[in-house]
């Protein structure tokens, strides 16, 4: 029964001279830990100094004992641990943890900060330029028909600038919402990057830059969610080709690797820097399909790339006319299909990103 | 010498031994955790209870020192089994570091809340923090389950973290030739960034211990190291 728990349970003896170890682990906390954890020391799966003294102090007392958590790595997720020391022998007593997670409860609080922050932050110069050409409309190009043109048209861009933002901040906001939880679906990612390609041939025929797909395997399916993933492919598809000068050529490669080396394995050109953006836990025995864009533009300073994925974050002078937030995107629904993302760059030479996802 | 004590008895005390290890490796964990908030937040209670545990780190690298000298000298053993009683030495050793890299930090948090917050660094430092607290976490995890590969996945990573400090480094130098205002601040954050580096390394020296403890053999392949002062010197240009 306790294996059909939604939440992580953990039954552990606690030895002498706190070398405890788990006795058992269901299914949930096999899942979270992702460790062989029946037999291991409590330490290999709970080493927080709080987690540590509540057991501690519910054996001293012999009654149940509860306390707060976080779990670390580059996603931190918040827990309630929840002990019990269960009736047993002198030199052997068991307890009983189970562990809830509270990570949805205090990420909506910082996200609900950080959107706001956010949001005022980045609209207040279209706006405050909108207002600007609200004034001069009203006054001194009260009577020019010319100029009521230019900038009401130019008024429409920040307009649609403010709106495009507000769409990505909510997509992000979304995407973070969920990104704890593992989507559920099979997807082909082949056919994804085939559909995307497609749906952009308007703008890249637009840019004059060629875009190809080449895939290297036939099967390619990834564990996931359809719409996300064709954003990610878009984000990186569409970087690409703006960044490209006219006549440049964009190239999308589709593979499928054995191991998690191969997977973020950089091309290794000479004087290319290459920076993992995310990398997922190792996961073994896991295959993964892979997604390299490349184009041939102007390239990033090594200095930039740790900061690629930071909202809002522009190389400077680069005037895309983008929110800011497409890397952003991209990363945070990368981290929920459990990949990872690899940019390679040298300046003046062009820019490959990798997107390696687990093969379903 | 011969053995004093029946072998079990051996195991019993070195598995005790390296779980007061893993026990000091949370400690160690949450305090570079906590170190990198109290300064992203500005969080004075926080850096000043850090600097209050760290004396706990330091009890516990002598406890653990004490404890592995006198397994030692009371069975002399040899092989896997002294490389596993010198590598809780070791990581002791690494850890009580981390410690006092992480009370660095918080010391210098408590400086930097005293004056105008230095915004534009906050996420890099961040970013960085949680990156180096989810190396030690890994490293740490491969100890206590015995687990070479995922130690070495650690170690062959120890590049981003390099990569990370050089960034915050050169945008720290750009900001405080713009702005000398923020000078004092800035040479703070260099520090904090350079302690989390340090971290990082310290993660990467405990995979290397692991490595040593079940294989008896030293890595010899050469840490994958960046740094900006191994770039070629810019080549001068022709009169």
């Amino acid at each position: 029964m306790l294996e059909l728990l939604p939440d992580p349970v953990l039954l552990v003896r606690a030895g002498g001279a706190h070398a405890s170890e788990i006795a058992y682990a269901n299914q949930a906390a096999r899942e979270l830990f992702r460790i062989e954890l029946s037999g291991a020391p409590l330490g290999a799966a709970l080493r927080q100094p709080q987690v540590l003294e509540a057991i501690e102090e519910a054996l001293a007392s012999d009654a149940a004992v509860e306390v707060a958590f976080e779990t670390i790595g580059v996603q931190p997720r918040y827990w309630r641990a929840f002990v019990r020391p269960l009736d047993g022998g002198a030199t052997q007593r068991d307890l009983v943890l189970m562990l809830r997670d509270e990570t949805d409860a205090r990420r909506t609080e910082r996200m609900r900060a950080d959107f706001l922050a956010n949001a005022s932050h980045e609209l207040r110069t279209p706006l405050a330029s909108l207002a600007g050409f609200v004034e001069t409309l009203r006054t001194h190009a009260k009577d020019d028909p010319v100029a009521r043109d230019r900038f009401l048209g130019i008024m429409a861009e920040q307009a649609g600038r403010m709106a495009r933002l507000i769409d990505d901040l909510l997509s992000l906001s979304r995407i973070e919402m969920n990104e704890h939880i593992a989507p559920e679906g099979v997807v082909d990612f082949g056919q994804v990057a085939q559909d995307v390609v497609e749906a952009i041939r308007p703008l890249s025929r637009e840019r004059g830059v060629a875009v190809t797909v080449r895939s290297w395997a036939g099967q390619l399916s990834v564990a996931g969610d359809r719409d996300q993933l064709v954003q990610v492919v878009q984000n990186l598809v569409e970087n690409a080709v703006k960044y490209s000068a006219a006549g440049g050529a964009v190239t999308v490669e589709l593979a499928r690797v054995g191991a998690l080396d191969e997977a973020r394995a950089a091309v290794g050109r000479p004087r290319w820097v290459a920076l993992s953006l995310l990398s997922p836990d190792v996961a073994a025995h896991q295959g993964y399909v892979t997604m390299r864009v490349s184009d041939h533009g102007s390239g990033l300073a090594r200095q930039h790339l740790p900061r690629l994925s930071e909202r809002f974050y522009r190389v400077g002078g680069q005037k895309s006319g983008g929110t800011g937030l497409g890397l952003a995107i991209v990363k945070h629904i990368v981290n929920r299909h459990r990949g990872g993302l690899v940019v390679e760059s040298a300046e003046g030479e062009g820019a490959t990103f990798t997107v390696y996802l687990p093969a379903a | 010498m011969a053995q004093t004590r029946p072998r079990g008895s051996y195991a019993a005390e070195l598995r005790a031994l390296v779980a007061e290890v893993i026990r000091m490796g949370g400690l160690a964990e949450a305090q570079v955790v906590d170190a990198v908030d109290a300064v992203v937040r500005r969080d004075v209670p926080l850096a000043q209870a850090l600097i209050v545990r760290d004396l706990r780190l330091d009890a516990m690298q002598a406890d653990i020192e004490r404890r592995a000298l006198a397994l030692i000298a009371a069975h002399d053993p040899s092989d896997e089994d002294l490389r596993q009683a010198v590598s809780t030495l070791k990581l002791a050793m690494n850890l009580e570091r981390c410690g006092d890299l992480a009370r660095n930090i918080a010391k210098r948090s408590l400086v930097l809340s005293g004056s105008d917050p230095v915004l534009s660094l906050m996420g890099a430092i961040q970013r960085m923090g949680r990156l180096v607290a989810a190396r030690l976490h890994e490293v740490l995890n491969a100890y206590a389950m015995q687990e070479m590969d995922a130690a070495m996945a650690v170690w062959r990573r120890d590049e981003e973290v390099d990569e990370h400090y050089e960034s915050i480094f050169r945008e720290l130098l750009t900001l405080m030739a713009e702005r000398p205002d923020t000078v004092a601040p800035g040479a703070h954050l260099l520090f904090i960034a350079k302690n989390l580096e340090r971290i990082g390394d310290h993660a990467t020296n405990i995979a290397e211990v692991l490595h040593f403890q079940i294989t008896g053999e030293a890595l010899d392949q050469a840490r994958p190291k960046v740094s900006l002062l191994d770039a070629p010197p810019p080549v001068a240009a022709a009169p």
